[in-house]
């Protein structure tokens, strides 16, 4: 009866225009759209160099990787360079600043750097990128060179030669085993941000498809609910059945927008194809779970709720970064905590954490957070089934 | 006979509204049981109780001898339902909706198939095996509804309302099924306020009025315990107060309704009515189109005993 159920919910599903049209034609569209409205823009502002300043302090001059990385984004002879970069003091530098003369400016204050902007916007973030992304190799310089050390101690080698430690662990850091971003000007593609967000908003508007065959498991929704609920066969079976049956078909709604960004829109994913694969199925899992529980947990009809899972998506996306990276930032700085129950944002950051990180630590907290956000919604949703056993339906 | 549903003292309230209101009843084993009220009277509650789909504040409700539970799946297998409102997929064709359903409750597919065939031969819609509901006219969607509530050939089948809205057609052809189904065995539940559906296929009447038992029986007997026993309508090419009079003076009168030129006259007892009435509008030179008498229909009943029409 499971594979009864399941065969009928994929017949159903498939045969169902509408939901065709969000699963497989709405992403594709949005995708296009995105493509048309930011290539050209990216395009133009890759030609802009960012003023920025440093403030030179002891602090600056002996951090040889941050020494290292400005040099090189600022270096007059890379047609790509990132930046122009006034050395200058604090002073001087918010007098600048203040004339819209600079995007901001860095002081670095022992183990932490101060980043001031005036405003948030394309130009900020980007500077807030580079820091996050030298930030991430010293932190790898820094623990290859602890090892090192320790390595050194062991033997019983008192004389360390930290210099030659660095230029080793540098130059580990430039082979291939250890991946680290070009954050070049050419490189760097914050639009990169929007169709990760639209790869979230596909896989979370798989929960109109889940919502829609639950509704059929509900008494309280319709007669089908009251029919399916008086035959012999167990909710459980029914809604596991189904959310299998949506899963195959939100996946495959998934892929074919992966094949349509990569190949026609040329996205880049990364090189860890299966872990972006990983990070989609999970993704689409959180999707359906979120739909099985607003379809159980909500006394309204099928249109309210499609507005409801259709309101949740846009907004999670939203706070995400899809019309405008700025805003995923202050979401970051500001309310962090609404990433935590936000899966657009778990999912846009797990595929950002995949292109932009050398390590995988923040990709597998992203998965393990869209695994417990699943795991939550289904709980909860198959207590609230439970109750089988309506006051009014 | 064997008792199939046993419900007592049912009672269920939604806020401020008593649904339904210490109800007991049986349904016996091969019967037709007619519910019948008007809108509100507590038929579908009284239902969707029965099948564990509402909660309710106190009762108990049996069910093939067995205590009727959410998860009482042993029972669930041998019940049909046929709701109100029709409850078919759009997506499906009338085979598949109704292989659909029947899968719910059979799993070896030679004889599902079989099954979903005789269900559409029962309802007399193998022409339309490969349309979608959206295809279908409102009749045909009834019986499509009815075949996928009962393909599952259940011992046990509730009808709520399946005819409302049906062309004559497609209700004669229902009706027929509902006998056909009654004569293979199984018991019915069929709630209606068509008095004449009751009329034509039950063998027990419960009337419900305000969550309540207001009468039980057969047709013929909620008949003999009405007060009217005889009902004569005339229609006269003119009225006047004084043809009024003079009929209100005749013997057995209960009551005299008058609607335009159509005058209704009630009696309590049968005696030659209809001969004196006719002398009477003879003697005063009264003219009259049509003339007719009949005995006291189910709605006459509960017409007496709520105060209300069966259809209000």
């Amino acid at each position: 009866m499971f594979f009864h159920n399941f065969r009928y919910s994929l017949k159903i599903l498939t045969r169902n225009r509408t939901l065709l049209f969000w699963t497989f034609i709405f992403p594709i569209l949005l995708g296009t759209f995105f493509y048309l409205a930011f290539s050209d823009i990216e395009k133009n502002e890759t030609l802009d160099v960012i003023n920025i300043a440093i403030i030179p302090n002891d602090s600056y001059k002996n951090n040889k990787i941050y020494n290292e990385a400005f040099k090189k984004l600022s270096d007059k002879k890379n047609k790509d360079r990132l930046f122009n970069i006034k050395y200058i003091d604090e002073t001087r530098a918010k007098k600048l600043l203040n004339k819209k003369k600079i995007t901001g400016y860095l002081n670095f204050e022992d183990e932490d750097i101060k980043i001031t902007v005036l405003t948030s916007g394309i130009n900020e973030t980007i500077l807030r990128y580079v820091i996050d992304e030298v930030k991430s190799e010293e932190t790898i310089i820094n623990t290859l060179v602890k090892n090192e050390a320790m390595n050194d101690i062991k033997k019983g080698n008192y004389n360390i030669d930290y210099n030659k430690i660095y230029m080793n662990a540098n130059k580990l850091l430039n082979s291939d085993d250890i991946k680290i971003k070009d954050i070049s000007n050419n490189n760097l593609s914050y639009t990169m941000i929007e169709y990760y967000t639209l790869i979230a908003m596909a896989a979370l508007y798989g929960s109109i498809i889940s919502m829609f065959i639950t509704n059929y498991y509900l008494a309280n929704m319709n007669s089908i609910g009251k029919r399916v609920s008086i035959s012999k066969i167990s909710k459980f079976k029914l809604l596991f059945s189904g959310l299998l049956s949506s899963y195959i078909i939100q996946v495959f709604g998934l892929l074919l927008l992966f094949l349509y960004t990569i190949f026609v829109l040329k996205v880049d994913y990364g090189t860890n194809f299966n872990l972006v694969m990983l990070l989609s199925l999970v993704s689409v899992l959180a999707g359906l779970s979120l739909g099985v529980a607003v379809s159980v947990l909500i006394k309204k009809n099928d249109n309210a709720k499609t507005g409801i899972l259709i309101g949740i998506t846009m907004l999670g996306c939203f706070l995400s970064g899809m019309m405008g990276i700025t805003m995923k930032y202050i979401v970051d700085k500001n309310i962090p905590i609404l990433n935590l129950i936000n899966p657009a944002s778990m999912i846009t950051d797990g595929f950002y954490a995949l292109y932009y990180y050398n390590t995988l630590d923040r990709y597998y907290f992203d998965i393990i957070s869209l695994v417990l956000f699943s795991a939550i919604m289904l709980v909860i949703s198959i207590k609230s089934l439970r109750r089988q056993k309506y006051d009014s339906i | 006979m064997e008792n199939v549903i046993e419900v007592k003292n049912l009672t269920k309230e939604y806020k401020n509204l008593k649904a339904i209101d210490n109800l007991s009843f049986n349904v016996y084993e091969g019967e037709i049981l007619g519910l019948l009220g008007p809108n509100g009277s507590g038929k579908s509650t009284t239902i969707n109780c029965i099948l564990s789909l509402l909660n309710y504040q106190s009762g108990n409700i049996k069910i093939f001898s067995k205590k009727m539970e959410p998860n009482s799946y042993d029972i669930k297998k041998d019940i049909g339902v046929i709701f109100q409102d029709v409850a078919v997929f759009n997506e499906l064709t009338v085979y598949e909706n109704i292989d659909y359903f029947c899968g719910l409750y059979i799993k070896d597919k030679i004889l599902r198939k079989e099954y979903v065939f005789d269900a559409i031969k029962l309802v007399g819609l193998e022409d339309f095996v490969k349309f979608y509901p959206k295809q279908l006219s409102g009749g045909l969607l009834r019986r499509l509804n009815i075949a996928c509530g009962i393909a599952h050939k259940p011992r046990l089948i509730f009808l709520d309302e399946p005819t409302v809205a049906v062309d004559p057609q497609s209700r004669n052809n229902i009706l027929d099924g509902i006998k056909q189904l009654r004569d293979n065995g199984a018991t019915i539940i069929y709630t209606t306020h068509y008095m004449e559906e009751v009329e034509l296929l039950c063998d027990r009447i419960i009337i419900l009025d305000k969550g309540k038992i207001i009468a039980e029986g057969s047709s013929d007997e909620l008949k003999k315990n009405a007060t009217t026993v005889e009902k004569i309508t005339v229609e006269l090419t003119s009225i006047t107060k004084e043809i009024i009079d003079k009929i209100e003076t005749l013997k057995n009168i209960d009551d005299v309704y008058i609607n335009d030129n159509i005058v209704v006259i009630t009696y309590k007892k049968d005696a030659n009515n209809l001969e004196k009435l006719i002398d009477l509008l003879k003697d005063n030179n009264v003219s009259y189109n049509s003339i007719f008498s009949e005995r006291p229909t189910l709605n006459d009943v509960f017409l007496e005993l709520t105060g209300k029409d069966l259809r209000d």
